[in-house]
């Protein structure tokens, strides 16, 4: 599981641009599905048949990040922020775009501090505007932050772990259900952190008796923390309820079963400000089933997150049971 | 000539008759069908039982404009109007405009204090749109009620001009730039599916576009639009948007939607085999139809075209007549390359 999370989160993928690490997760169900495809608007999608009713299996493969929108005659190249980035929180980073090419995140001189992207500028080292447009173009993406550090106590830190860790459960999830001979689709899905865009698409598409959504949840045991009891290495959570969605009872009462029967403590998600694929999903067509199960973060929907692997791997053995559990 | 005629129709967010009626006119015969669906949005189809890809093309009939909420009775106010934006209007832009109220055309002209009654500290701001009013010159609130009432909807009253070098100025630019463009790409002759949706209530949130898109459920969607262009005194590169006269403007994200980069490449590399000049639109704020059009039912793969507007959403637009004519080069291209092969699904 670390392996595949520490992979997984090597993949450049801001919103609109998930194209390679589509291809690799696509590439990993792909000896045991029956179908995969991408879709009009980059979900991955992979479908094995077998018993029981339909389950999707969601996670988001995007990342917050920057695009680049403006290039000057002196080689300077401007960017727009995709997903909730911040301009504070871009300003004097590295950025990696998805070619390759890499720059330093810049405040105009005579700004104080950075409020708004119109203030800052990336430098890519290039002496004059034909230099910069040999290496990006208007429209290129990129992603602010470093790599995965294993950082003791079974945690780890880095770039794009919310939601890549979401990513590899459930890729893990599909394997074993598979392998179960259970009736199961998981998608990666595209263009979640602008606003959960393409989630719907997919759920429009297979028509699913359940999905379940794995994500990021900002735990609170953290200085400054809000009341949400969340603590990170205590386990799952289960979304209540966020901006966008309030669960079904029905579907908190098979989530918690599944969780005493694996003997697991259960948190709960009430996250007011979160917007998520789950909200998205369950608004589909006539109304889909939809659950959200999370793992605790520190820092959700940033750059860079803060995962306990203990809770990774409790929320997988829940996801597993709770599709196993549901319609029997 | 149609921008003319579609330009001078009457056609505030949810009063898209007047503009409506222009294009039934003007595809009557020329098109295979035509349907006005429930929430007003015009569907022309042409070749519905043609194999190849169901191709829409879309275009807002509707302009940001004014809605009358209050007739004022009794004292000084009586029979002046009370308004509120239907758009994104900036209360900057009304002040001294004239305008033409509901379904008879009713003139006014919106009023506001002059500037010998100004105190200093008024001078230095604004005018909230709370204490703007129209003034249809009725001699009180009765005179006026007879003509006007309050759910009445206004749009500036301003006629369409052509001036200095190859541009032309006029209201509803945004969108009827691209109701022009949509009727004149509805009479191409094409081998597939081809689907003209002319939609209402994109100024509020895109509201027509979704339910045009849903009941059509095109493979391939590209909205007509007039966007964003500020490329006046002391606009750096990154602040423009575009240029004007630098050709029809391609997205590559805005508010509502990041492009899908495969068919902004195709419509970019058409423009550049063609012949065509085309810029990129380089800001994220403002929307189009596609935002609501790309996330319906499987999710449509597509994007748009648009032509450069200074001074939208104000009284007085301006487009180069050369963009607008290079936007029709260049959607006519892209419907030939389609034709050809040259993107696939």
């Amino acid at each position: 599981m670390k392996e595949w999370i520490v992979r997984l989160a090597a993949e450049i993928a801001p919103s609109g641009s998930e194209g390679r690490i589509t291809s690799v997760l696509l590439d990993a169900v792909q000896d045991i599905a029956d179908e995969t495809h991408m879709d009009a608007l980059g979900n991955a999608i992979a479908t094995k048949r077998g018993e029981g009713p339909h389950v999707m299996i969601a996670a988001h493969m995007d990342e917050p990040g920057v695009m680049v929108i403006d290039i000057d005659d002196d080689g300077f190249l401007r960017v727009i922020p995709t997903g909730g980035l911040t301009a504070s929180e871009a300003a004097f980073r590295q950025v990696a775009f998805t070619n390759g090419t890499v720059g330093l995140v810049c405040l105009e001189d005579g700004e104080k501090r950075p409020e708004q992207f119109e203030q800052l500028f990336v430098d890519i080292g290039a002496k004059h505007r034909q230099e910069a447009e040999s290496r990006a173009f208007i429209g290129l993406g990129g992603v602010l932050g470093t790599g995965v550090a294993d950082i003791g106590n079974g945690r780890l830190l880095g770039r794009a772990l919310d939601n890549r860790v979401g990513c590899a459960i459930a890729l893990h999830a599909f394997r074993e259900l598979a392998q179960l001979g259970r009736y199961v689709s998981v998608v990666f899905t595209a263009q979640n952190a602008p606003g959960a865009r393409a989630a719907q698409a997919a759920a429009f598409a297979l028509e699913p008796d359940l999905a379940i959504v794995v994500d990021g949840v900002p735990a609170s045991d953290v200085p400054g923390g809000k009341r949400t009891a969340l603590k990170l290495g205590a386990g799952p959570a289960f979304k209540v309820m966020d901006a966008g969605t309030v669960a079904p009872l029905s579907v908190k009462q098979l989530i918690e079963d599944a969780a005493d029967a694996l003997g697991l403590t259960l948190q709960y998600e009430v996250w007011p400000g979160g917007r998520s694929d789950t909200g998205a999903i369950q608004l589909t067509r006539e109304g889909i089933l939809a659950a959200g199960i999370s793992y605790p973060v520190h820092t959700a929907g940033a750059a860079e997150a803060l995962v306990d692997l203990a809770d990774v791997e409790a929320t997988l053995r829940l996801l597993v049971a709770a599709v196993q559990t549901f319609g029997q | 000539m149609l921008l003319k005629t579609l330009s001078e129709a009457f056609g505030p967010t949810g009063f898209e008759d007047d503009v409506r009626n222009v294009i039934r006119g003007e595809l009557d015969g020329r098109v295979d069908e035509m349907n006005t669906d429930v929430l007003g949005n015009l569907i022309a189809v042409k070749g519905a039982k043609k194999p190849g890809p169901k191709v829409m093309l879309d275009a807002h009939m509707d302009e940001v404009g004014l809605m009358i909420v209050q007739i004022c009775d009794g004292g000084a106010e009586s029979g002046l109007l009370k308004f509120r934006a239907l758009g994104g209007i900036d209360p900057r832009v009304l002040v001294s405009k004239p305008v033409l109220i509901g379904p008879d055309r009713i003139p006014g002209v919106i009023g506001a204090k002059p500037v010998h009654l100004q105190a200093p500290e008024e001078r230095q701001k604004p005018i909230p749109m709370d204490k703007l009013y129209i003034d249809i010159g009725a001699k009180d609130a009765a005179d006026a009620k007879a003509v006007v009432k309050p759910g009445d909807a206004a749009v500036f009253a301003t006629r369409y001009a052509e001036f200095g070098d190859r541009a032309a100025k006029g209201k509803s630019f945004d969108d009827r730039v691209g109701c022009a463009l949509l009727v004149e790409a509805m009479q191409t002759e094409v081998p597939y599916p081809l689907y003209g949706a002319f939609t209402v209530q994109e100024e509020i949130g895109l509201r027509g576009a979704r339910a045009a898109a849903y009941q059509i459920q095109p493979d391939i969607a590209i909205a007509l639009e007039g966007t964003v262009c500020f490329d006046v005194v002391g606009a750096p590169s990154h602040g423009q948007s575009t240029v004007f006269g630098k050709g029809p403007a391609l997205t590559v994200q805005d508010a509502q939607t990041i492009a899908d980069r495969r068919f902004a490449e195709f419509m970019w590399e058409t423009a550049k085999r063609h012949g065509i000049p085309v810029q990129w639109r380089r800001v994220k704020g403002g929307s189009n139809d596609f935002g609501a059009i790309h996330r319906v039912g499987k999710g449509i793969v597509g994007g748009s075209i648009s032509v450069p507007v200074r001074y939208i959403h104000a009284p007085t637009q301006v487009v180069s007549l050369d963009d607008v004519e290079n936007a029709g080069r260049l959607l006519r291209a892209v419907l030939q390359e389609i034709a050809e092969g040259s993107f696939t699904l």
